[in-house]
């Protein structure tokens, strides 16, 4: 069944999805170990999505340890936030971008160490993953 | 028949080739990504016809492409409705020179006959590539590295002098004293500039036999340590590794289950020796931690050069030679390196290998000193290549993975080596030569200002007017 995107039990549905999947435990387990591994998805306005949306992810070695909407997009808790209108975030959930691809390509805006999340492209790739995984209904559908 | 092929032809001692005549490989290269069809094909004999060739394109409207042994994988080797120039018919030995250990060669000499020729006096180039089916002409365009790299640089750099046909249509010959911004603009200047014709080589005196030594790592950094030991050790001629999966299972990748594996790491130093006079293993390995020394292995110095010949012979047979090979090589700096082999490898499925490998180079970044073959900055570096060759209906699938893959290397700060499947756009190619840009593009226009040779794989965008 299909889940609003936004709300909270949509991020609870990730927090499910991430630490249900094998594949990111593995990759992940190095993730966060000595520095702070949450993240900030940053969905900006455009004219698929009205107001923005920002979506924390607390993120260490391996598991997610919680995940909400923030109204703001940076927050105290974030070691990066990933910055993308939101075309370019559906694009990236529904497998035509590579989210690496957008970051090298300086699509999608990075704000904290750019070569550590480069170093853990394989977990993040996995991240990714799993938020396309949830079953969703965008804004707009 | 085409109106230009006898007022071509009229114009030349080789020989020219139309359409009706061509064979398969004339519309591509190794990397069978690319397939083109030239106007003519064009055999030829002396440097004067090259110096023909150019000026009738000139006159015609015509480009040029310059192909050896078409082991390029994007649009180089081939031509979209030009003249491709086929410098394997010019391959012949000119002189030997013992006592300055130097060889004459016309551009189209492949290495493997050189090697041949110079056996019977213990000589070799100094470096060689690990296919020794290219052409002299086209490696040094590209760079040419091989396992003796790390100790003398690329084949470019082994080059002592060389004739060249611009452009423009003037046959100069070059040095590193004479001429010495355009050597410099053809050594690993992708047949940009001008077209070489005849080389000088550097040689040095071989032993008779090599001894390899088989060792593998299970870990990536615990094979730099070891690397970077041999690398400065002076024990070492020829310094050769891999990665090699050992396959677990499947695992989800993207969501979709695929065969992963554990990734070793063979790593092949060898040595040189006469009969007689047989390395000490012990000492060789002296300060070493490999996971195991598996062999050792004792052959001719002659079938060291042609290690690989078996192994190519057996992709031949299984048919995947045939395949695309889309090998995306780089050049990576020693800081980055482990962190990007631990990116990629552990989701690269080991059936792409199936007909290729993964190539690592451990590597010195101050022996080079071409001015074009780019590399990051620092003493010691490490080349990584995936080195596929894909079935066609897999492109799709392999395509999106060697991007990643590239993209990841050069923000990482690799530089690629540019004779495998290169997918640039414009502002990729700047930031390639960085500050080598401007001078490239310089070159460019001061001794191809028409633009005749080997277009369609460099955008140079608008930089070519620009600049003039």
């Amino acid at each position: 069944m299909s889940i609003a995107f936004g709300t909270d039990e949509w991020a609870q549905a990730l927090v499910a999805e991430v630490n249900g999947s094998s594949e990111y435990r593995n990759s992940a387990q190095k993730w966060g170990s000595d520095f702070n591994g949450n993240m900030l998805f940053a969905f900006e306005s455009d004219e698929a999505l009205p107001d923005p949306v920002n979506l924390l992810i607390r993120l260490k070695e391996g598991t997610c340890q919680g995940a909400e909407f923030v109204s703001e997009s940076t927050h105290d808790e974030a070691g990066f936030v990933l910055r993308a209108p939101f075309t370019l975030w559906r694009e990236i959930l529904e497998r035509k971008t590579l989210a690496a691809a957008a970051i090298l390509k300086g699509k999608m805006k990075v704000d904290g160490g750019k070569m550590t999340l480069l170093k853990h492209t394989a977990a993040n790739r996995v991240l990714i993953h799993c938020t396309a995984s949830v079953e969703t209904d965008f804004p707009g559908e | 028949m085409d109106r230009l092929y006898s007022p071509l032809q009229g114009r030349l001692d080789g020989v020219v080739y139309t359409p009706d005549q061509f064979v398969n490989e004339h519309h591509t290269n190794y990397g069978r990504i690319h397939f083109w069809t030239p106007r003519f094909v064009v055999d030829p004999k002396t440097t004067k016809d090259v110096q023909e060739v150019i000026r009738f394109a000139a006159e015609n409207n015509l480009h040029i492409s310059t192909r050896g042994s078409a082991h390029s994988q994007s649009q180089l080797g081939i031509s979209d409705g030009g003249i491709l120039l086929n410098m394997a018919s010019m391959n012949q030995v000119i002189s030997l020179d013992e006592d300055n250990l130097t060889i004459d060669v016309e551009a189209g000499m492949v290495w493997r006959d050189l090697v041949h020729h110079l056996k019977k006096w213990d000589l070799a180039p100094r470096v060689l590539t690990n296919n020794l089916g290219v052409t002299v002409g086209g490696t040094v365009s590209m760079a040419g590295i091989g396992v003796a790299s790390f100790l003398f640089g690329s084949q470019g750099d082994n080059v002592v002098d060389m004739d060249v046909v611009t452009g423009a249509g003037d046959i100069v010959t070059c040095s590193r004293t004479e001429n010495s911004e355009l050597f410099w603009s053809v050594v690993a200047g992708l047949g940009q500039s001008a077209i070489l014709t005849r080389a000088t080589l550097n040689l040095r005196r071989t032993k008779k036999m090599t001894r390899t030594y088989y060792l593998v790592y299970d870990d990536i950094r615990k094979f730099m340590v070891d690397a970077q030991h041999m690398m400065d050790s002076g024990k070492w001629d020829y310094l050769e590794s891999w990665a090699s999966p050992c396959p677990q299972g499947t695992k989800p990748v993207n969501g979709r289950r695929q065969v992963f594996a554990k990734w070793f790491f063979p790593f092949h130093p060898t040595v040189e020796f006469d009969p007689g006079d047989e390395p000490d293993d012990k000492m060789m390995l002296e300060g070493l931690d490999p996971y195991d020394c598996i062999y050792t292995d004792d052959i001719p110095t002659i079938e060291f050069h042609e290690r690989l010949v078996p192994i190519f012979e057996l992709w031949k047979a299984a048919g995947t030679w045939e395949h695309m090979h889309p090998w995306m090589e780089l050049v990576l700096p020693w800081e980055t390196a482990a962190d990007y082999i631990d990116q990629v490898l552990p989701d690269l499925p080991p059936g792409i290998l199936i007909g290729g490998h993964i190539l690592l180079w451990p590597a010195k970044g101050n022996v080079s000193k071409s001015l074009n073959f780019m590399r990051p900055e620092g003493e010691n570096l490490i080349g990584f290549g995936i080195l596929p060759a894909v079935p066609p209906k897999f492109w799709d699938r392999v395509k999106p993975l060697l991007d990643t893959a590239s993209m990841l290397g050069s923000a990482m700060g690799g530089k690629r080596y540019l004779s495998g499947y290169i997918n640039f756009t414009e502002d990729e190619w700047v930031e390639h030569y960085g500050d080598r840009w401007p001078e490239f593009v310089a070159a460019k226009k001061k001794y191809d200002p028409h633009n005749l040779l080997n277009p369609g794989f460099i955008k140079y965008g608008n930089a070519l007017k620009e600049q003039g």
